[in-house]
């Protein structure tokens, strides 16, 4: 569980995540089961990051969820070691890596758990895990395989 | 389309200022009527305000006729806020140009306000780092410096950039704003005491990032034709280029090329009609140290990768090939969001006027150029100006 002080919402960088606040509530739940899923269109083949409720590529709604690999290397990476903002105080120092998702073109943001900013090397490989606030809220970072 | 020019400007000094938003605005109203002789406020008839984040940082939206009534304008022909984040001040001058170029306006009044410190500093951040896409890519940490960070990491990895290289943009902006009593920072920073200066976000250090600044500029644009009923001396809007690529990171080609920057770069220079090696001086928007570098490459100053070399051999310094932000750039003084894009206009402007200091003065200028990028460098945003007309 990660320690969570409530603030605002409109300061709180975390999404609001059920039903009756966002159409791709299912991508969080899919990542409470530990699944990394994103949107794909039925109509075009294209897929999207972040999941979607509209294809950007032909406007169709007729849209699935596939999961994405759970496994990528660090394209680029740094550290937020000061000017945190507010709720992410208490959390540095901590990395943040661009990901390349294996077999997929995505460099998707995340924080990196597990490891020091001056251990990171471009090309190490990563693997995906997910943390659960204490109000329930889940997201998803990488940490390094072995 | 009609031609259009500036025919004067002024600034609220940068810095951490013991005023309000809307009397940094005031500042800037009256420094611009001051600078412009023959006009009158009630000649203006448009007013365009830059403002990035005033809900944020002022609790205060509907911006644009609450300027109005502090600088005492009554506009009766277009009024709107413009916003872009970093690039809300240049908007505001690419609105009044559109108007004035298509015949909604005829004189048009540009201020960019922005009031970044408050009490509370993560506060601040808070609201910086929701510039980037909030729920997806700023939940993982990315405000600006980490953003930044990434695309040096990648920038070294890629050509070879050095950490020395990068100090030298910090140390010769800093320079520059030694001559400019509007900066925030009026000090030498040599290089040896940027790589000395705290870790923001690996390999950015403190020196290698703008500041958060409190400032107001503003500008007065009309038709080339009725330029010289105001001044002597106007400058001429010969181009511009824009482009937007993407939002969210993982939709991006490339951290250690800027696409959008080539092909808004690509866009001002066939609109002004001119090349890179055509330019007199430029101000790039030097947000952190390498953007410039990124800028150099991706604006055509030189080589793709040679950004570094480009600092390192002082072809962007007085006497070089291309110099680049003599009035100190956002390092040296500081970057109010809004008011950005507007002083470096007036930078062009006074620098076509030869009334810079001398130490910063580019001799016979004839040509430069204005640029932005704004957000996680997704958007830039590029004007052209002239002492002649076009």
């Amino acid at each position: 569980m990660t320690a969570t002080i409530r603030l605002p919402y409109l300061l709180d960088f975390y999404p609001l995540q059920e039903e009756k606040f966002t159409r791709i509530h299912q991508f969080f739940t899919n990542l409470k089961t530990g699944r990394f899923t994103t949107t794909k269109c039925r109509e075009c083949g294209k897929m999207h990051w972040q999941p979607r409720a509209v294809c950007p590529d032909c406007g169709s709604e007729n849209l699935e969820w596939v999961d994405l690999p759970k496994t990528g290397e660090v394209h680029a990476f740094t550290a937020m070691l000061l000017g945190a903002p507010m709720g992410f105080e208490k959390d540095l120092p901590f990395v943040i890596a661009l990901v390349k998702l294996d077999g997929l073109d995505f460099k998707i943001l995340s924080r990196v758990d597990g490891i020091k900013h001056e251990d990171c090397k471009i090309g190490m490989k990563l693997r995906f895990k997910t943390v659960t606030r204490d109000d329930g809220r889940v997201f998803f970072r990488f940490e390094p395989i072995g | 389309m009609r031609k259009v020019a500036i025919v004067g400007g002024g600034l609220a000094p940068f810095g951490v200022r013991q005023a309000t938003w809307k009397e940094l605005a005031q500042e800037a109203g009256g420094a611009t009527f001051r600078d412009i002789k023959n006009l009158e406020r009630k000649d203006v008839d448009s007013m365009f305000v830059g403002a990035a984040m005033p809900e944020r940082f002022a609790f205060q939206s509907h911006v644009a006729p609450m300027v109005a009534e502090q600088v005492g304008v009554t506009p009766t022909k277009v009024i709107t806020r413009t916003e872009l984040a970093c690039a809300s001040g240049q908007s505001a001058i690419r609105m009044a140009y559109a108007c004035i170029a298509a015949g909604l306006s005829d004189i048009a009044l540009c201020i960019g306000v922005e009031k970044m410190n408050i009490p509370d500093p993560p506060e601040m951040q808070t609201s910086m780092a929701c510039v980037l896409d909030r729920e997806f890519d700023g939940v993982q940490g990315a405000s600006a410096p980490p953003f930044f960070a990434l695309c040096a990491n990648r920038h070294m990895h890629d050509y070879g950039t050095t950490r020395e290289q990068m100090a030298m943009v910090s140390a010769k902006n800093h320079h520059f704003s030694t001559t400019n009593p509007f900066a925030q920072f009026q000090k030498d920073i040599p290089v040896e005491k940027v790589l000395a200066s705290p870790m923001v976000a690996p390999p950015l250090r403190l020196f290698d990032c703008s500041g958060i600044t409190d400032g107001a500029a503003g500008v007065v644009l009309t038709t080339a034709d009725r330029a010289k009923e105001f001044t002597d001396t106007p400058m001429y809007i010969l181009g511009s280029g824009q482009c937007s690529m993407g939002s969210n990171l993982a939709n991006y080609k490339s951290f250690s090329t800027w696409f959008p920057l080539k092909e808004a770069a690509k866009e001002a220079y066939r609109s002004a009609k001119i090349g890179s090696g055509d330019m007199d001086l430029a101000e790039v928007h030097d947000c952190f140290t390498i953007s410039e570098i990124m800028e150099y490459e991706d604006l055509g100053f030189c080589e793709k990768g040679k950004g570094g070399k480009f600092i390192e051999d002082g072809q962007s310094d007085l006497g070089g090939k291309i110099p680049v932000n003599t009035r100190g750039g956002l390092l040296g003084t500081g970057h109010p969001l809004g008011a950005t894009g507007i002083a470096q206009a007036i930078e062009l402007m006074q620098q076509f006027r030869s009334s810079v200091p001398r130490q910063r003065l580019v001799d016979n200028a004839e040509i430069g150029m204005a640029h932005n990028l704004s957000g996680a460098a997704n958007v830039h945003s590029i004007l052209i100006y002239g002492r002649n007309p076009p």
